[in-house]
C-alpha cells in the first residue's frame, strides 16, 4: 500500500476551511465553532486513545445521523407530501414537484456533511493516533477482513487513512450550496485548495513553477466559470431552437427553410415519426399541422415571431392536470390519439386542423404562439388526444400587412401566373380558389426530381422555374406558390407545415413516416372568420412517396415498433413505472431485512453445516426437567456454565445439600447418555429416568418443607 | 510423491494400533485402568518434591499423555525446572538438558556429522535432542536460529541433518521454560514455534505453609536426589496409548471447533487459534478425562483445558494488549459467552 493516506494537512487548514463552509452555506458560528474546536487540538495536551470499535462506532453514529438528517430534509422540504401526489397521481406536475423536492434535500443535507461528520473528524483529532483502519469505515473491508481472520490470514497492514483531507473536501463541496453569486466562491476555494495542496507539492520545481501552474490552473478556472455561466444562459435562453434544430426530421417554429431550387432528387426517410389511433369508423384527419409561416424571404419561410411570444396555455383543469384547453369554449366531437416523440423534452406538436382540446397530455408545459404552432416540454414521449372539428382554430386573425405580403422579386412571377389563370379581373375568394387549385391540378405534375435547366430570364427565381418552365415540383413549390398567388390576389394566406396521414397500419392504427412530411396553405375564409387547410399539391403526390418501400421496410418498422413501446414503459406512458415503485417495496424491505438479521442468519446457517442442534444425541434426557427445576430454585446456569460445576454451585445452598450424591449420580448418567459415543443401556436408560424422579420429588418435599 | 513400502510400515499409526485392544469396553477399560495406575504413580512421585503444585503436574502429564510438547512460563525460582526433573528422574527414561544462550547454535541442539581420519567418513554424532525428555531451559536466550531447530523435531518427532532425516525416540517429550520478566538478551519465540507446544501454563506462587514445607524439605539435601523412577518408558507408552482409547462424541467436538473459532473472530485477537489448536484441545481432553476416570470427554475437561492449551497461540492487537487484555482474557470472555452443551 502506499503511504499517501497517512498525509497530515498543513495546520489551521480545516479550520479556515469550515470557517469558509459557515460564511458560504450560512453557518458561519456554528462554522467558526468548529473551526475552533478542531484547531484548538493543538493547545490541548491531553490525546485519547481510542480503539478500532470506538472508532466504528462514532462512525456509524454519524453514518445515523446522516440518515436521521436526510428524512428530516425531507420532511421540512415538503418532501412527503409531494411523493405521496406523485404515488397518488403520477402527472408530470407531480413528478416535478417531487423531483424539485428531491433536490432541495439533496441540497440541505449537502449542506449539512461537515456538521454530520465533524464527530469523527474531531475524534481523530484528539485521538493519539494520525489514522484510522480502514475497516472502520468500510463494511466491505471490514467484512473482508473478518473472512481473513476466519480463515487464519493475519490482518494485511497500511490500510490506515487520515481523514482529514476527505473531510476538507467535504466541506469544500458542502460549501458549494451557496446563495451569492459565487464570486467569493470561486476565490475561497481557489485559495483554500492552494493552502491545501501547498504541502503535497512535487520538491522537484522550484516555488516559482508552483505558482505559476497554480496561478494559470485558477485563471484557467475562472475563466471556464465564466464561460460555464454564459454557456448556461445560452443553453436556457435558446433551449427550445437549438434543440428542435439538433432534433431532425421536424419542423421548427420559427423558419422553415425550403428546399425549392435544389437540384436532383430529394431524400425522404421511412422513419416512422408519429403514431395514430383514430376512433373507430372514422377517419384519421388528412392533414397534422407543426407550425406556419408568414414571411416568404428568399426561399425561406419565417415566422417572424420571437421565442418570447409563445404564451403559456394554462392549465384550467385542477382535478386533471392533463387537459389542455387550446380553444376555449369550443366544442368538439371528434377525437384521435396521436402518439409522439419530444426530442430533448421539447417540441412542436402535430395537431389536426381545428383541434380544440387536447387531453391526457402529460408535458410540463404548452405554449403556442399566434401562428397556431402549440410547443410542449414533457418527457420524450407523449401520447396524447387531440379533440377536433372544424371551426374556429388557435391561429390569430390575419394580420393586413404581413399575410398580404409577397416578395417582390416574385411579383412578376406572380403576375404572369395571374394573368395564366385569367384572375386578372375581380372576383369572389370561392372563385380565385377554385382558379388555383384548377390551374395547379391541370397543368402540375409531382415530381421529387429536379432537372438542371437553363434559366428563361437572368433574375429567374426558383418559384418562377416551377410556375413556368418545370411545372413540376414537389410539395414546398405547390404550398408557397398557392400562398403567394393568394396574397397578391388579396386573400390573407399563410405556408404551413406538419404531414399528411395516410398509412394504415392496423385497425383504425396510422403511422406518419419523416417522408410524409409535407406543405400546404392556410387560407383566411373571409366569410365564416376561420383559416381552412388550403392543399394544391396534386394527390398523386402519395402514391409517388410511397412507390419505393425498401425491402428492409418491415424489419425497420419493428424496430421502430419495439423502440415505441420501450419509450412509452421508459416515460412513463404505461401504468407499467407505478407497478415497478410499488414492486420496489417489497424488494426494499427484504433487502432491509437482509441487513438488519444477517448476522443472525449467518449464525445458523454455520450451525447447519455440521447438522441441526436436534441431532445431538441424547437431547431427550430428563435431567433437563430437574435443571429446569433447580434453576426455579433460584440456580440459574449461565450459558458458558457446564452442569458439573453449575450442580456444585447449585448443592451449595444447604437446602440442596442432602441430595447431592443423589444429583451427582443422575449427573454422571446424564453425561454418559448425552456425551459417551456409547450411550447408555436400556437398564441405565430407565435408571435415569427413575433416579431424574426421586431428585425431582425430593426437590419438591424441599420446597414444601 | 513416491511412497515406498517402507515408510508405510513405520507408520506410527499403523504400528500403534495393533496394540490396543479390540474395541469392546472390556479391553478398553482394562487399557485405560493400567494408563490411570501410571499416572497416579507419576503423579504422586512429583507431588512428593513440588509441594503444592497439583494442578501443574496434572496438565504437565496431560501433555506428556497426549504426546504433546509444553512450555512453562514463569519468574525465575518457581520449580519450573525442578518440576521438569522430577517428570523425568520419576520414568525411567533418557533425560537431557539444554541451557539456552544467545550463542548455542542448531547443531548444539541436533547433532553434528564428523569427519573422521580414521575410517575418512564422516560419522553423525547425536545431539541432545535424541532423547526421551528435553528439557530446554530458558528457550527464549537463544537465537531464532536456533530455537527453530526444534521445530522440525518437536512437529514431526524427526530431524533432518546434512540431507539425511533421523528418527527420535518414541517417546519425545519437550519441556521448555521461558522467564517473562526479561527482555534483554533475549529473543521472543515465533508465532510457529509457539503454535507447536500444546501447551503453556505456570507454576505460580504456592501457599505460606507449602514454602515452608519446602524449606524444611530441603534443609540438608535436595529431595530430588531421593526421588527414583516409578514407572518404565513401556508404562508411559502404555499410558499414551489408553488416552487414544477415550471416547469424544461429535458434540463435543463441535464445541471444541466453536471454542477455538471464536478467537479468530474475538475483538482484540489479532491470529486466532489454528486447527492444531483445535487437535492439541481434543488430545488433551482425552487424556484429562482418563486421568478423571472417565471414558469420555465432558466439557468440564474442555473448559479446563481450553487457556493452557489455545491462550499461548493467539496474537493480540496491539491496540487491545496496551489496553490491559490479555489472550487469557479474551477466551475466558469466549468460554463464558460460548454455549456449553450440557
Amino acid at each position: 500500500m502506499s503511504p499517501q493516506p497517512f498525509i497530515k494537512p498543513p495546520p489551521l487548514l480545516l479550520g479556515a476551511a469550515l470557517v469558509f463552509w459557515g460564511w458560504q452555506s450560512g453557518f458561519l458560528i456554528i462554522g467558526v465553532g468548529m473551526g475552533l474546536a478542531l484547531e484548538g487540538v493543538r493547545l490541548v495536551r491531553n490525546r485519547w486513545e481510542f480503539s478500532n470499535d470506538d472508532f466504528q462506532r462514532i462512525w456509524t453514529f454519524c453514518a445515523l445521523v446522516l440518515l436521521a438528517s436526510l428524512v428530516y430534509a425531507f420532511n421540512t422540504n415538503d418532501g412527503p407530501a409531494d411523493f405521496r401526489g406523485l404515488f397518488q397521481n403520477p402527472s408530470y406536475y407531480n413528478q416535478r414537484n417531487a423531483g424539485a423536492a428531491s433536490a432541495r434535500t439533496a441540497a440541505s443535507v449537502i449542506r449539512w456533511l461537515p456538521m454530520i461528520f465533524f464527530p469523527f473528524v474531531a475524534m481523530q483529532a484528539y485521538s493519539t493516533r494520525d489514522s484510522i483502519p480502514l475497516e472502520t469505515i468500510s463494511l466491505i473491508l471490514r467484512r473482508r477482513w473478518r473472512k481473513a481472520s476466519e480463515s487464519g490470514e493475519p490482518r494485511a497492514l497500511g490500510q490506515d487513512l487520515n481523514v482529514s483531507y476527505f473531510y476538507f473536501g467535504l466541506c469544500l463541496f458542502a460549501s458549494c450550496i451557496h446563495t451569492d453569486d459565487g464570486s467569493p466562491f470561486f476565490w475561497g476555494l481557489a485559495i483554500l485548495l492552494g493552502w491545501g495542496l501547498w504541502p503535497l507539492r512535487s520538491r522537484r520545481y522550484g516555488l516559482f513553477a508552483w505558482g505559476g501552474s497554480m496561478l494559470l490552473a485558477i485563471g484557467l478556472g475562472y475563466w471556464a466559470q465564466l464561460g460555464v455561466g454564459r454557456l448556461t444562459q445560452y443553453i436556457e435562453g435558446f433551449n427550445s431552437q437549438l434543440l428542435s434544430r439538433l432534433a431532425r426530421g421536424r419542423f421548427d417554429h420559427a423558419q422553415s427553410r425550403t428546399e425549392m431550387g435544389r437540384i436532383g432528387r430529394l431524400k425522404a426517410s421511412n422513419k416512422i415519426l408519429l403514431r395514430l389511433n383514430t376512433q373507430a369508423g372514422l377517419g384519421p384527419p388528412p392533414l397534422l399541422r407543426e407550425a406556419s409561416y408568414r414571411t416568404f424571404k428568399g426561399i425561406t419561410w419565417l415566422s417572424e415571431i420571437s421565442q418570447g411570444a409563445f404564451e403559456n396555455i394554462p392549465n384550467p383543469s385542477d382535478t386533471n392536470q392533463t387537459t389542455w384547453v387550446l380553444v376555449p369554449g369550443k366544442e368538439t366531437y371528434n377525437s384521435v390519439e396521436i402518439a409522439c416523440y419530444l426530442p430533448g423534452g421539447n417540441g412542436l406538436l402535430p395537431l389536426p386542423s381545428g383541434v380544440g382540446r387536447l387531453e391526457n397530455l402529460g408535458a410540463y408545459l404548452l405554449q403556442k404562439n399566434s401562428l397556431g404552432s402549440v410547443m410542449a416540454q414533457g418527457p420524450g414521449l407523449v401520447i396524447f388526444e387531440a379533440l377536433y372539428d372544424p371551426g374556429p382554430t388557435l391561429d390569430s386573425p390575419p394580420n393586413l400587412v404581413d399575410d398580404l405580403d409577397f416578395p417582390g422579386r416574385e411579383r412578376y412571377a406572380l403576375e404572369r401566373a395571374v394573368v395564366e389563370m385569367g384572375l386578372t379581373d375581380v372576383h369572389s375568394p370561392e372563385e380565385i380558389r377554385q382558379g388555383i387549385a384548377q390551374f395547379f391540378a391541370s397543368k402540375f405534375t409531382y415530381s421529387l426530381w429536379q432537372e438542371r435547366s437553363r434559366r428563361t430570364r437572368e433574375e429567374e427565381t426558383a418559384l418562377e422555374h416551377f410556375l413556368f418552365t418545370s411545372r413540376s415540383g414537389h410539395c414546398e413549390y405547390f404550398a408557397t406558390a398557392t400562398t403567394l398567388l393568394l396574397r397578391r390576389l388579396g386573400i390573407p394566406a399563410r405556408y404551413a407545415v406538419g404531414y399528411a396521414v395516410h398509412e394504415e397500419s392496423g385497425n383504425d392504427e396510422y403511422v406518419v413516416r419523416s417522408k410524409d412530411a409535407h406543405a400546404w396553405c392556410l387560407v383566411w375564409n373571409q366569410a365564416t372568420g376561420i383559416w381552412e387547410d388550403f392543399d394544391t399539391t396534386p394527390g398523386s403526390w402519395i402514391d409517388i412517396e410511397s412507390s419505393r418501400p425498401p425491402a428492409y421496410q418491415f424489419l425497420a418498422d419493428i424496430w421502430s415498433r419495439i423502440r415505441f413501446e420501450f419509450s412509452k414503459v421508459r416515460w412513463g406512458q404505461t401504468q407499467l413505472r407505478q407497478y415497478v415503485i410499488w414492486g420496489l417495496i417489497p424488494v426494499l424491505a427484504v433487502l432491509l431485512y437482509r441487513i438488519i438479521f444477517r448476522s443472525r442468519a449467518r449464525k445458523r446457517r454455520g450451525l447447519g453445516k455440521a447438522g441441526r442442534r436436534e441431532d445431538w444425541p441424547g437431547l431427550d434426557s430428563e435431567f433437563y426437567q430437574l435443571e429446569k427445576r433447580v434453576g426455579q430454585h433460584g440456580v440459574v446456569r449461565e450459558p458458558g456454565e457446564p452442569l458439573s460445576i453449575w450442580l456444585s454451585r447449585a448443592v451449595s445452598d444447604p437446602a440442596l445439600a442432602e441430595i447431592n450424591l443423589p444429583l451427582q449420580r443422575v449427573l454422571a448418567l446424564h453425561y454418559r447418555y448425552r456425551f459417551d459415543p456409547l450411550g447408555l443401556t436400556g437398564s441405565e436408560r430407565s435408571e435415569l429416568r427413575d433416579q431424574v424422579r426421586v431428585c425431582l420429588a425430593r426437590l419438591e418435599s424441599v420446597n414444601t418443607g | 510423491m513416491l511412497e515406498s513400502p517402507s515408510t508405510a510400515s513405520v507408520d506410527p499409526a499403523t504400528v500403534s494400533t495393533p496394540l490396543l485392544p479390540p474395541e469392546d469396553s472390556g479391553g478398553y477399560a482394562e487399557a485405560q485402568r493400567v494408563a490411570r495406575d501410571v499416572y497416579r504413580r507419576v503423579s504422586d512421585n512429583i507431588s512428593r518434591i513440588m509441594k503444592g503444585q497439583g494442578p501443574a503436574i496434572r496438565k504437565l502429564l496431560v501433555a506428556l499423555a497426549s504426546g504433546g510438547h509444553v512450555l512453562l512460563d514463569d519468574f525465575p525460582g518457581t520449580g519450573k525446572t525442578t518440576l521438569a526433573k522430577a517428570l523425568a528422574r520419576s520414568i525411567d527414561a533418557q533425560f537431557k538438558r539444554i541451557q539456552f544462550t544467545p550463542d548455542l547454535l542448531p547443531s548444539d541442539i541436533l547433532g553434528v556429522s564428523v569427519f573422521s581420519q580414521r575410517d575418512q567418513l564422516f560419522h553423525f554424532h547425536e545431539g541432545p535432542v535424541f532423547t526421551n525428555i528435553l528439557l530446554a531451559d530458558e528457550i527464549n536466550r537463544a537465537s531464532p536460529r536456533t530455537q527453530s531447530a526444534l521445530l522440525e523435531a518437536m512437529a514431526e518427532a524427526q530431524v533432518s541433518v546434512d540431507g539425511v532425516q533421523r528418527e527420535l525416540e518414541d517417546l519425545f517429550f519437550v519441556i521448555a521454560t521461558q522467564n517473562p520478566v526479561e527482555f534483554r538478551g533475549t529473543y521472543p519465540l515465533p508465532e510457529a514455534q509457539m503454535d507447536r507446544f500444546a501447551m503453556q501454563f505456570s507454576l505460580g506462587y504456592v501457599h505460606s505453609e507449602e514454602e515452608v514445607a519446602i524449606l524444611s524439605a530441603q534443609q540438608k539435601n535436595h529431595p530430588l536426589a531421593d526421588l527414583r523412577a516409578t514407572v518404565s518408558l513401556a508404562e508411559v507408552i502404555a499410558m499414551k496409548q489408553g488416552v487414544q482409547t477415550i471416547r469424544i462424541s461429535e458434540e463435543l467436538k463441535r464445541y471444541v471447533v466453536d471454542l477455538v473459532g471464536a478467537t479468530r473472530t474475538a475483538p482484540g485477537v489479532q491470529l486466532g487459534g489454528s486447527p492444531r489448536a483445535s487437535i492439541a484441545l481434543m488430545k488433551a481432553a482425552q487424556a484429562l478425562a482418563l486421568f478423571d476416570g472417565s471414558s469420555f470427554v465432558t466439557p468440564e475437561q474442555i473448559q479446563e483445558l481450553a487457556v493452557p492449551v489455545i491462550a499461548h497461540r493467539l496474537i493480540m492487537e496491539p491496540q487491545a494488549r496496551f489496553s490491559g487484555q490479555t489472550a487469557r482474557g479474551a477466551l475466558e470472555g469466549i468460554l463464558k459467552k460460548t454455549k456449553v452443551p450440557a
